[in-house]
């Protein structure tokens, strides 16, 4: 493993097994991450982000199951740990913002408890140090009156004051490797600029390193420094953020930066969706999975899964397209140099 | 604020507080002024969008608006009825023409159903379809939203967040309803998928003469499928208007602010652009500041602003702020 790595993931595969069958959900996925580095994987909904993440933090429930592959964090493979380990491991070391805010935040407690409680676990501060670090960490997160807020109980929170009393409890560990699940989905963007501005600020300050999970491309935007883009449970694309909004490779891709909504959209245009929708996981398609939905599908795309075709030192792709006996197509980017 | 024959719905002075629990050595019970003297009206046909902070009480809005809550104070004239004190017995016919597509996809699904039994349910309780016609009915919902009728027989939590959301939307559209309050309907989508789902939105609009409040805060969303905007800061409504006008001439400085934070997906204009960071921090609505409520981060704030609340005023037709630089 190369030291400069705090993340490497290896070939990984998750399978659900449900009782309808199996939902290849992660197909084999590879990528890095250096200390202090900040990457984001962006991609349609379902195509693996979410899982990808939970196989790393190892909270697959059941009956999702790492079935291949290796995931080593600082060196160490972490895909047969215990979870004993696991659990000090987590929260401390590697902290994760969770997309559903109620998968971290106990409807029974109230959330300064939680907070404090997440504080404890990992410093040794007594119970008043506690408390005043938790009013704040929701001070730090835009929540008002934070000292009346901590006796409130998660549901008296609006969803975005919900999404920002877990960030809170992420960041009060001061991860070395923090996992943010659409961290501010349903968050305004001027809160969503306060909480960016703290995870640049760890990433700075701490060396923290991040995997930013967003549909958001203007958040991956302003946080990241490297894009991965996922598809029916595949890496499509992956390079830095500049190659990746100027000069995508993956048809899919061009697709997704063209659905963007613009301001300077006219009033009566319509929005330019990829049409069709992503395959079902259940059967896979053998070939490459956006085959259906490409507008410049070939027949090979059908029938064989393409390889990865590295345009450049750091950016692959999944595509027939790149494939030196490929017709040259006509690449539309949309998003112009510093137009928009 | 003119009123037509076609409005269907008004809000006149809307209130809803939260009692705050006691401290530990108990005095005055505190309130969550979440909303505080809202007014507004939508048209048939028509999608209000309404946009604001976290927080500031967009939610409560619309859950009072559909009586999920009992309001503190005002009125609700939905059709030229005032539902703001019906009973649960009056209020069944509201249940069926009112629907909310929630903002939290994962609370608002019932665990132990399939995909079908959540979207059928519907139609069983206010017997629209039963039998083969509801198994149509519910594929042809599930397609409508990018699923696939495949997934009927599937649990909420094989889906993604998003897909989630996709199936509280083809909930809300089953019983056929004529307004719907969409809370943050696609804050949880990948943007292609948003894309679909507006047009889906605005298609459906068009087809059933849908009427629709817009609840997001993603501004550059909501300007394009809106056709009047409020903006709401901690408990109020700021600024109103057709959403060319407020986006091309956003009075308000808050709505200033608002518009000049948008993320834009383009790495050169993030890293070069300038933004009106908003001083300060957000004001609690268990005490919010006297007079003008935004004051405590105006850039433009002035003595008086303090003193007495600015009322809304109309700077041009059918476009009103509340602010003293007006
Ligand atoms: N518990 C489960 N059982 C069965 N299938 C599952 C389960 N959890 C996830 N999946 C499937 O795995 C695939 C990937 O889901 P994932 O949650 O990773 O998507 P995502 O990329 O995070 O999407 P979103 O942007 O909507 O959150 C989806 O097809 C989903 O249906
Ligand atoms: N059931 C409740 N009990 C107590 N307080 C509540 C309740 N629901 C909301 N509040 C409070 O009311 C205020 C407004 O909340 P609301 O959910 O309406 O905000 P919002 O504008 O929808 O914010 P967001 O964008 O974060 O969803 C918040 O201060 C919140 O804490
Ligand atoms: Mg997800
Ligand atoms: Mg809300």
């Amino acid at each position: 493993m190369n030291k400069e790595n705090i993340l490497e993931v290896k070939n990984l595969r998750t399978s659900f097994f449900t009782h309808v069958g199996e939902v290849k959900a992660i197909r084999g996925v590879s990528f890095n991450l250096k200390k202090g580095e900040a990457i984001g994987i962006v991609g349609e909904s379902g195509s693996g982000k979410s899982v990808t993440s939970m196989s790393i933090m190892k909270l697959l429930q059941h009956p999702g199951k790492i079935i291949g592959g290796d995931i080593l964090f600082k060196e160490k493979s972490i895909v047969n740990t215990s979870e004993k380990e696991m659990q000090s491991i987590r929260g401390n070391e590697i902290a994760m913002i969770f997309q559903d805010p109620m998968t971290s935040l106990n409807p029974v407690y109230t959330i300064g408890n939680q907070i404090k409680e997440a504080i404890t676990r990992h410093q040794n501060v007594n119970r008043e140090e506690a408390k005043n670090k938790a009013i704040e960490m929701l001070k730090i997160v835009g929540i008002p009156s934070p000292s009346d807020r901590i006796n409130q109980y998660p549901h008296e929170f609006s969803g975005g004051m919900r999404q920002r009393a877990m960030i809170a409890m992420a960041l009060s560990c001061e991860p070395s490797l923090l996992i943010a699940d659409e961290p501010t989905t349903a968050l305004d963007v001027t809160i969503q600029a306060q909480i960016l501005e703290l995870m640049k600020k760890l990433k700075k300050e701490i060396n923290t390193s991040i995997i930013m999970i967003t549909h958001d491309l203007g958040v991956v935007a302003d946080v990241c420094s490297r894009i991965i883009v996922m598809y029916g449970g595949l890496i499509m694309e992956e390079g830095t953020t500049e190659e990746i909004f100027y000069n995508p490779k993956h048809p899919y891709t061009m697709g997704l930066l063209k659905s963007i909504p613009r301001l300077d959209l006219g009033e009566n245009q319509r929005l330019v969706p990829i049409e069709g929708s992503p395959p079902d996981l259940l059967k896979p398609p053998i070939g490459c999975p956006f085959a259906a939905r490409c507008p410049y599908a070939m027949k090979i795309c059908e029938k064989n899964q393409p390889p990865y075709f590295e345009t450049d030192k750091n950016h692959r792709s999944m595509c027939w397209l790149l494939h030196e006996d490929a017709p040259k197509v006509e690449v539309d980017t949309c998003v112009k140099r510093g137009k928009i | 604020m003119n009123k037509s024959k076609d409005v269907l719905l008004e809000v006149r002075n809307l209130k809803k507080y939260f009692a705050m629990k006691k401290g530990f050595f108990g005095g005055n019970t505190q309130y969550v002024k979440a909303v505080d003297d809202v007014s507004f009206y939508i048209k048939r046909g028509e999608t209000l969008g309404l946009v604001g902070e976290s927080g500031c009480g967009k939610s409560t809005t619309g859950r009072t608006l559909i009586r999920l809550y009992r309001p503190t104070d005002g009125e609700i004239i939905y059709g030229g009825k005032d539902i703001s004190k019906m009973d649960d017995k009056e209020l069944i016919p509201y249940r069926k023409k009112i629907q909310m597509i929630f903002q939290d996809p994962y609370a608002s699904l019932n665990t132990r159903m399939t995909i079908g039994d959540i979207i059928g349910e519907a139609l069983d309780i206010h017997k629209i379809a039963t039998g083969k016609e509801k198994t149509e009915i519910v594929h042809d919902l599930l397609s409508r939203v990018g699923l696939s009728p495949d997934h009927a027989i599937r649990y909420p939590h094989e889906f993604s967040g998003g897909q989630r959301q996709r199936i509280g939307i083809a909930r809300a559209l089953a019983v056929k309803p004529e307004f719907i309050i969409c809370d943050e309907p696609i804050s949880a989508l990948d943007v292609s998928i948003q894309a679909q789902v507006v047009n889906m939105l605005s298609d459906l609009q068009q087809e059933l003469g849908l009427t629709y409040l817009f609840i997001a805060h993603d501004l550059s969303m909501v300007r394009y499928i809106s056709d009047r905007v409020g903006v709401m800061y901690l408990g109020k409504i700021v600024e109103i208007g057709e959403s060319e006008e407020l986006y091309e001439h956003p009075a308000h400085p808050y709505t200033q602010a608002l518009l000049s934070a948008i993320p834009v997906p383009d790495p050169d204009i993030v890293k070069n652009r300038k933004r009106i960071l908003l001083e300060g921090d957000v004001p609690s609505p268990i005490n919010p500041p006297s007079g003008c409520r935004f004051r405590t981060r105006c850039m433009h704030a002035m003595p008086k602003c303090a003193e007495i609340e600015p009322v809304m005023k109309e700077i041009s037709s059918g476009h009103y702020a509340a602010c003293y630089l007006l």
